[in-house]
């Protein structure tokens, strides 16, 4: 009884905090109420989660969380299932219980099909302790703030820990990551494989941010056939003989263009074409992740092609605006690999292009930006002549300049804003694109005065908030 | 020609300090020196005496046991370069191999390099944050910026500090020393990068160079002011 009537007041003061947050127009709430009600109740997650009556699937992993997550619950939806989905990136335990808190009634009912969960990597021991997750999807390892997670074969122990206590939990796992794959072997589980074949877009680049090429089981570096990009790519230890598994699911025959991707997909249903109507490889991997999630669900191929072609990107996940009818890119960047595939996507558009980088150092950023050594912005100088400017701007944008500079950038193109000056720069700049990139807590500042000039082409019903 | 080594850029690749070799390579050819980097990776072969400037970086533990053993083969030829006064920036792990040894929590001993007189023991708590330190170069007082994130307290025996610390840990977070200086051996927890954030100290260690090989160290003025204003953001922000 106490249990019940402590949920019950959690629930309602989360509900009441939900409400002010909406009334004063404060941040978006996505992760006080949860906070709060978890310090009342502190079971309320398990309780709550426990009412998906066909289950819970977690997606996990550096760099693609919210948008395979954002997909996957597409595709369930499209299905015809009810959902309930921390669509907003909070994927703390707080953002994860306030996903749950909101779709809960005053009495502690949850009314859902499936619950469909991003969880951040170090949060993951903590949210499956509460929550049995019965597919948990790993898209990558990349290194990611690591003054807050410490090193990263520490995150990836503490996942496969975590792993082991869940008895029955299938795992989609990514098999062009030599992080990622052996987690099969290594927790006893069965795993669904998913991956890119050969293309004619296949790298030998990327030397630089690649963070997996040693063995994981013997410390060899690993042979390479062909890599997509990153540590991500077709790999084979010479030592110990541990190699890429084959993929359930495939894709080949990839091309972009246009603001999507395609590829040829192979997969134990048949073969198929899928197009994600964003760029970029990376994009192409979260679609790859979400259908094979979708697979598992036993959800039609033909539903979950069709649900993804109409995928809407989250904010800051190249989202598009319009200033006059100037396109204008807006893109979440957070580490050196979804640094490279966002400088990737800017030289893929037709020049010249004004960028505006914002780079802040709070806790939601990484305090340490030294990582910003560790992008490639060496490809700028090569291509510095479909560059028209380059606007820096955030708590550390005279920094973000000096890495330009170092990296051979001309100087005269590069500047240092605050940033309201940043984006009227670069929207008033003379190319025909503007391409912003900005860390998380600099995300909403500038998506909001953007929102003062631009119109937003692809409308999203929720924004995210700093957690 | 300045002839630049990089040791285990493959492997030692934590905390964007290959941007100390970009500064360092950057600065020369701006002033139209000759610069010729060598990447130098687990076995490759290299005579320490013929370079002018080694930089060693930091790892995850799997990678620095890596290093430290490839490292171990070389030490002779290492210590005859320090001797002779090769110009060395040594960040975080690679500053922690060069000196006696680390004692682990465990209280297991690591025996180190021993090129320069000091130790390390390992803390339960990792030192994390913004980093000020004042040193001192050509005899003006120079405050520096950076980011340190380790676990290891140094302490120095008979050997100088790089600078004082005024804000943060440093080598300890006791006795207000930052990293070590050993002839022309430069030691520090500083990431940052710490060169291309402190171009004072990036141009020192150029000057060094074509002292040891004999050539003019004077060297011509560049524009800094970009570097000047990311240094005074964080000035501001952590001495007021």
């Amino acid at each position: 009884m106490a249990f019940r009537l402590r949920l019950i007041i959690a629930i309602l003061v989360a509900k009441a905090i939900m409400w002010l947050v909406r009334l004063l127009g404060r941040g978006k709430g996505s992760s006080l109420p949860g906070m709060v009600a978890l310090k009342i109740c502190p079971g309320i997650l398990g309780c709550l989660a426990r009412q998906a009556s066909r289950g819970v699937v977690m997606v996990t992993g550096t760099n693609g969380k919210t948008t395979t997550n954002n997909m996957i619950a597409r595709v369930v939806r499209e299905a015809g299932y009810r959902v309930v989905v921390n669509a907003e990136g909070a994927n703390l335990i707080t953002g994860v219980t306030t996903a749950f808190l909101k779709a809960a009634s005053l009495s502690g009912r949850v009314d859902c099909d499936y619950a469909l969960l991003e969880v951040d990597e170090a949060s993951f021991p903590r949210v499956t302790r509460q929550v049995y997750p019965n597919i948990v999807v790993i898209t990558n390892f990349f290194r990611d703030q690591l003054d807050r997670y410490g090193e990263l074969d520490k995150t990836i122990s503490l996942i496969r820990e975590a792993l082991v206590q869940l008895p029955g939990t299938g795992l989609v796992l990514n098999a062009d990551d030599p992080l990622v794959a052996p987690l099969a072997t290594s927790t006893g589980k069965e795993a669904f494989y998913y991956g890119l074949g050969e293309h004619h877009q296949v790298a030998s680049f990327s030397a630089a941010a690649r963070e997996g090429r040693f063995c994981p089981h013997c410390g060899r570096e690993l042979f390479y056939a062909y890599y997509h990009y990153s540590q991500l790519g077709n790999y084979r230890c010479p030592g110990c003989g541990f190699s890429r598994p084959l993929a359930d699911v495939e894709g080949t025959e990839v091309s972009q263009g246009d603001h999507r991707i395609t590829c040829r997909l192979r997969s134990p249903a048949g073969s198929h074409e899928l197009v994600i109507p964003v760029p970029g490889l990376y994009n192409l991997y979260n679609g790859l992740a979400a259908f094979s999630a979708g697979l598992s669900l036993g959800v039609e191929p033909g539903v979950i092609i069709g649900a993804l072609a109409g995928y809407t990107p989250a904010t800051g996940r190249m989202e598009r605006f319009l200033y006059r009818d100037k396109p204008v890119l807006l893109n979440l960047v957070k580490n050196p690999t979804g640094f490279n595939e966002g400088l990737g996507a800017l030289l893929s558009l037709p020049g010249p292009v004004d960028v505006l980088i914002a780079i802040n150092d709070n806790d939601a950023d990484g305090r340490d930006i030294s990582w910003l050594w560790d992008v490639d912005f060496e490809v700028l100088e090569e291509h510095h002549h479909r560059l028209n400017s380059l606007v820096c701007t955030g708590q550390r944008g005279a920094e973000m300049a000096v890495r330009l500079k170092y990296a051979g950038v001309p100087l005269d193109k590069v500047v240092v804003e605050n940033m309201h000056r940043a984006v009227e720069h670069v929207l008033n700049g003379s190319g025909n694109t503007a391409y912003l990139l900005a860390t998380y807590t600099a995300l909403w500042p500038l998506e909001r005065i953007l929102s003062g000039y631009a119109k937003r082409e692809s409308r999203v019903e929720s924004l995210p908030s700093v957690s | 020609m300045l002839k630049v080594c990089h040791l285990y850029p493959d492997l030692l690749n934590l905390y964007g300090d290959r941007g100390n070799v970009m500064a360092y390579v950057r600065r020369c050819q701006w002033r139209g020196i000759e610069v010729e980097v060598h990447r130098i990776n687990l076995g490759d072969p290299v005579d320490f005496r013929e370079m002018d400037f080694l930089f060693l970086g930091g790892g995850s533990d799997r990678e620095q046991n890596l290093m430290a053993k490839d490292l171990e083969n070389r030490r002779e030829l290492l210590q005859a370069a320090v001797e002779d006064g090769l110009v060395v920036l040594a960040i975080c792990g690679g500053y922690q191999l060069l000196g006696k040894y680390y004692r682990t929590l465990e209280g297991h001993v690591i025996p180190g390099l021993g090129l320069l007189d000091f130790y390390t023991e390992a803390g339960r708590e990792r030192m994390i944050g913004n980093v000020v330190v004042e040193l001192e170069i050509e005899g003006e007082n120079v405050r520096v910026t950076g980011f340190e994130n380790h676990a290891g307290r140094t302490f120095l025996g008979q050997i100088s500090p790089l600078g004082r610390v005024l804000v943060g840990y440093g080598n300890n977070g006791e006795d207000g020393t930052e990293g070590a200086r050993y002839k022309n051996v430069f030691c520090s927890y500083l990431h940052g990068p710490l060169l291309p954030k402190n171009p004072r100290l990036t141009d020192h260690l150029i000057s060094l160079a074509l002292m040891r090989r004999g050539l003019p160290a004077e060297l011509a003025p560049l524009d800094d002011r970009l570097e000047r204003v990311a240094a005074e953001v964080m000035l501001k922000r952590l001495l007021e």
